[in-house]
C-alpha cells in the first residue's frame, strides 16, 4: 500500500479498492439505546438482511471493524468510552450516527446527562434521522456511506498522518 | 369500569366505604404500633393510604410496616417541594425579564397529601401482596440535616434506591454500605432533581414550542419532538 | 484493563480488595473482571464489574448510569403530553406500555375515565407490547447462551407484532397513541382480522421456542439451578413480574390490583408461576406469559365494543393539584408513576417506578458464588432494559 501513502495510486486501482471496501463494511454494533433494536432488526432480521448490501455485521471487536453504527444516547459518562471505541478502530473507519439522540440530544436535548450529539466526540460520516429511525432509513444510510467510499480519493485522506481524535 | 377511578366522593358507591375501612384499620394498626411517630396520614378512598413519619421513626416505619405484612419493597425517593425557579413556566418569566417585565414572584413551598414542614421530603412505598394494598410514606428531611437512617438493611432494595436519592437530592444515609454513584459522573456537580438545579440547555436556548403554555385555539403541540 | 476510572468506584474496589488472596486452600490471586459498558450479553451498556476467585465470582457490582438520561427532571418541564412522548422510551421494547400507567395517573387526578372502546384498544396495544418485548427476550436470551438461531427467530416473528402496532398507531417502537381521556385515533380498517393472524404466528413462535431452546438440553444445563432467588429475597429486592413470579409469587398486577382503565377482567387467563426461581423458571414464565398475552388480544379482539376512543378532556391539559400512584404489569415487571401535581400544565414531580431497576438490583446478591458463564444466564434471565434501569 505504499502507492496510497505516496499519494500516487492510478485511478483505476483506486477504483477497484474503493469498490472492493465498499462492498466489504465490517459494522461494529454499538447498541446504547432504544435504536440499537432498530439496528438489530436492520442487522440480524431476515426481513431486512443487511449482508445483501455487503455489509458484514459481526465483528467481536471494534479492532476488526470498519464502521461503527452509534444507535442510541450518548451519555456524558459514556463519552469517553465511545472516543476509545473509535479510537481502537483501524483506518480507514467510518461512523454513522443513528436516530436524534447521537445526531443531537433528541428528546433528551435539554437532559442534564445527556451528550448533544456523538459528533461532539468523533467525526461523522452519515447521519440518520429519527426516533428511531426505521431500518429502512439505516439501510439507507448505509448506502449513502457506500457512495461516499466509492468516491473517495484514498491518497487524499491517507497523505497525511493519522487521524487523531483529541 | 365500573369501578370510579378516583374517588372524589361526588357519588357514593357501594364498593368504596368498604376498601375505606380496609385502609383506616391499617392506619390504626400502624398508628398504635409506631406510636406517635405518625405525624400525618391521608387515604384517598379505594386507592391509596399516605402516612408522614418521623424522621426518628423513619427506620422504625420500615420494620412495624415490614412486619404488618408490607413486604414487596416498591421504591424509594424524595421530593423537593420548592417550586421550582427554573420550571418550564419560569422559562416563559425568563423570557419576559428580558423583554423587561417583572418576573412572577416564586410561590410559597406547599406539601402535598399528608402535610409536611420541610422542603424535602423522603418518599417510600411499600406493598402487601396478601392484602393488595400499598402504603406511601412520607417523612420530612430539615433542611440543615439532609440524613436519615437507611432501609437497606430491613428492605434489600432500598439500597439502590437510597444511591439514587443520595445523588439526586444530596441525601445521606447513616448506616448504608456503599454509598456510591448510581448514575452520574463523579465529577457531576449539582444534584438533579432538586428544583433549584437549571437545566443549561434550556437557559442557553428556550425551547422553540414555549409558545404553548398559553392557551391557544388551535392545535396543541401533542406529537413533541423527534417524531 | 478494568479501567476503573471513577475514584469512588476505586475505592470501592480497593476495599474489596483487601482481601486479595480470597481461597485461603490455594491461595490463589483475586481478579477483577470488568464486563462493559460495552459487552453482548449487557443489552447495551451496563457495566459489571466482577471480583472473581478463579471461574467463581465472590462479588458483582453493576454500574449503572450509562444510559442516564434525567427522565425524572425532564417531566419537570414538559406538558404532559410530551411526556407521553417521552416516557415512550423508558423501556424501549414495550413503548405502549410506559405510557398507559402515566396516563392512568393523569387520569386518576383528573377524574376522567377513556372509554369502553378505548380501554379495550389499550389493553391490546399493552399485550401486544408485552408479546413484541418478550419474544425478543427469548430470541435474546437464546443469542446470549449461544443459540443463534432463536435470535433470528425472535426478529422475523416479532416483525409480526410491529407491524400491527405500526399500522394502528403509526410507530413501530414508540407510538405515543395513548391520550389522557382516550386514544389518539381509531383501529384502522381490517386490523382485527390481521392482528389475530399475528397472534396466531406468535403462538406458533411460542411453541417454537419452547421446542428449540426451552426444551434445549443444553439450555436447561444452562439455566436449572442457577442463579435461584428465594421468594423472601426477591421481595424484599422489589422484583417484580416474570422474576418475581418465577420465585414462587402469584402476583400479577393485572390481575389483582388492575387499575381502572384497562380491561383484563373482560379476558379468560392466567398468571403463571414456578416454584423453582432459577434462570430457567424466569424463562419458563415468560414463555407462558407471550402465551396468555397472546390470548388475552385474540380474545379481546373479539369483543372490542364500538363507541368513541376519546372522552372530553379539554385541549389544554392541565392536571388538578394530588398525588397519584399508578403501576401496571408491564413486561418487565411492575412499572409505576407517582404524579405529584400542583395544578400546573406540567407536573410537579414524577417519580418512576421502573421494574429493571429494582429486578437488577438483586444481581449482587444473585451473583455471589456463581461462575463466570452463569453470570451471563443470570443477567439474561433477570431480562432488563438498560433505558429501564438508568431511566
Ligand atoms: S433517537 Fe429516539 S429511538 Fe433512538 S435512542 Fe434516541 S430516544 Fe431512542
Amino acid at each position: 500500500m505504499g502507492l496510497v501513502e505516496s499519494g500516487k495510486l492510478p485511478k483505476p486501482l483506486a477504483k477497484l479498492l474503493n469498490i472492493s471496501r465498499k462492498y466489504s463494511i465490517w459494522a461494529y454494533q454499538w447498541g446504547l439505546a432504544c435504536c440499537a433494536i432498530e439496528m438489530g432488526a436492520a442487522f440480524a432480521s431476515p426481513r431486512y438482511d443487511v449482508m445483501r448490501l455487503g455489509v458484514i455485521p459481526f465483528p467481536a471487536s471494534p479492532r476488526q471493524a470498519d464502521l461503527v453504527v452509534i444507535a442510541g444516547t450518548v451519555t456524558d459518562k459514556l463519552a469517553p468510552a465511545v472516543v476509545r471505541l473509535y479510537e481502537q478502530m483501524p483506518d480507514p473507519k467510518y461512523v454513522i450516527s443513528m436516530g436524534s439522540c447521537a445526531n443531537c440530544g433528541g428528546p433528551y436535548w435539554d437532559s442534564y446527562s445527556v451528550t448533544k450529539g456523538v459528533d461532539q466526540l468523533i467525526p461523522v460520516d452519515v447521519y440518520v434521522p429519527g426516533c428511531p429511525p426505521r431500518p429502512e432509513a439505516l439501510l439507507e444510510g448505509i448506502i449513502l456511506l457506500q457512495e461516499r467510499i466509492a468516491h473517495e480519493d484514498m491518497a487524499e485522506r491517507w497523505k497525511g498522518g493519522p487521524i487523531v481524535v483529541s | 369500569m365500573d369501578q370510579l377511578s378516583s374517588a372524589d366522593t361526588e357519588t357514593p358507591e357501594e364498593a368504596a366505604p368498604a376498601t375505606d375501612d380496609a385502609r383506616e384499620a391499617v392506619l390504626a394498626e400502624f398508628t398504635s404500633r409506631l406510636g406517635d411517630g405518625v405525624l400525618g396520614s391521608h387515604i384517598r378512598v379505594g386507592d391509596d393510604l399516605w402516612i408522614r413519619v418521623d424522621r426518628a421513626h423513619w427506620l422504625e416505619a420500615a420494620e412495624v410496616a415490614k412486619s404488618m405484612g408490607y413486604r414487596f419493597f416498591d421504591f424509594l425517593s424524595a421530593i423537593d417541594w420548592l417550586p421550582s425557579p427554573f420550571g418550564r413556566d419560569m422559562d416563559a418569566q425568563e423570557d419576559l425579564v428580558v423583554a423587561g417585565t417583572p418576573a412572577k414572584e416564586p410561590e410559597a413551598i406547599v406539601q402535598g397529601y399528608a402535610g409536611g414542614d420541610t422542603r424535602f421530603q423522603l418518599l417510600a412505598r411499600l406493598y402487601s401482596i396478601s392484602a393488595g394494598m400499598g402504603i406511601t410514606f412520607k417523612c420530612d428531611l430539615p433542611d440543615d440535616d439532609l440524613t436519615a437512617p437507611t432501609w437497606s438493611n430491613v428492605f434489600a432494595g432500598a439500597n439502590w434506591h437510597e444511591r439514587e436519592a443520595r445523588e439526586m437530592f444530596g441525601f445521606s444515609f447513616d448506616g448504608h454500605p456503599n454509598m456510591i454513584n448510581m448514575y452520574l459522573p463523579v465529577d457531576f456537580v449539582g444534584n438533579p432533581l432538586r428544583k433549584d438545579f437549571p437545566l443549561l440547555a434550556r437557559r442557553v436556548r428556550p425551547w422553540p414550542g414555549i409558545v404553548d403554555v398559553e392557551p391557544m385555539p388551535g392545535v396543541a403541540d401533542e406529537e413533541g419532538e423527534g417524531e | 484493563m478494568t479501567a476503573v476510572s471513577d475514584p469512588q468506584s476505586v475505592a470501592a474496589l480497593v476495599a474489596e480488595a483487601n482481601d486479595n488472596r480470597v481461597n485461603l486452600d490455594f491461595e490463589t490471586e483475586g481478579m477483577t473482571l470488568n464486563m462493559g459498558p460495552q459487552h453482548p450479553a449487557t443489552h447495551g451498556t451496563l457495566r459489571i464489574i466482577a471480583r472473581l476467585d478463579g471461574e467463581q465470582v465472590i462479588s458483582a457490582e453493576p454500574m449503572c448510569g450509562y444510559m442516564h438520561r434525567g427522565y425524572e427532571k425532564l417531566t419537570e418541564v414538559r406538558t404532559y403530553p410530551q411526556i407521553n412522548a417521552l416516557i415512550n422510551r423508558i423501556d424501549w421494547l414495550g413503548s405502549f406500555a410506559n405510557e398507559v400507567p402515566f396516563i392512568l395517573a393523569a387520569e386518576k387526578l383528573m377524574d376522567v375515565e377513556a372509554p369502553p372502546r378505548a380501554q379495550w384498544i389499550r389493553t391490546i396495544l399493552f399485550e401486544m407490547s408485552r408479546v413484541a418485548n418478550i419474544s425478543l427476550f427469548l430470541g435474546d436470551f437464546g443469542l446470549q447462551l449461544g443459540g443463534m438461531t432463536a435470535g433470528f427467530y425472535a426478529f422475523r416473528d416479532r416483525e409480526w407484532v410491529l407491524n400491527q402496532i405500526e399500522s394502528a398507531t403509526g410507530g413501530r417502537f414508540h407510538p405515543n397513541f395513548d391520550r389522557i381521556g382516550g386514544l389518539k385515533d381509531d383501529l384502522p380498517k381490517g386490523w382485527i382480522e390481521e392482528s389475530h393472524t399475528a397472534m396466531d404466528k406468535l403462538l406458533a413462535f411460542c411453541d417454537e421456542m419452547e421446542d428449540l431452546l426451552v426444551g434445549n438440553e443444553i439450555f436447561q444445563g444452562r439455566t436449572r439451578g442457577i442463579g435461584v432467588i428465594p421468594a423472601e429475597i426477591a421481595l424484599s429486592y422489589g422484583l417484580s413480574g416474570a422474576n418475581l413470579r418465577a420465585s414462587g409469587v402469584d402476583w400479577d398486577l393485572r390481575r389483582d390490583n388492575c387499575p381502572p382503565g384497562l380491561v383484563y377482567d373482560q379476558a379468560d387467563w392466567k398468571v403463571w408461576t414456578h416454584p423453582d426461581g432459577d434462570c430457567f423458571a424466569r424463562t419458563w414464565v415468560r414463555l407462558q406469559e407471550t402465551r396468555e398475552a397472546a390470548k388475552i388480544v385474540k380474545q379481546l379482539l373479539d369483543t372490542i365494543p364500538s363507541g368513541p376512543v376519546m372522552a372530553k378532556v379539554p385541549r389544554i391539559i392541565k392536571v388538578p393539584a394530588g398525588e397519584a400512584y399508578v403501576a401496571t404489569e408491564n413486561p418487565l415487571g411492575e412499572m409505576g408513576y407517582y404524579v405529584v401535581s400542583k395544578g400546573d400544565l406540567v407536573p410537579f414531580r414524577v417519580k418512576i417506578r421502573s421494574a429493571s431497576f429494582n429486578n437488577i438490583s438483586v444481581l449482587p446478591w444473585v451473583a455471589r458464588g456463581a461462575y463466570v458463564p452463569d453470570l451471563i444466564s443470570i443477567l439474561g434471565s433477570l431480562y432488563f432494559i438498560l433505558g429501564d434501569i438508568d431511566r
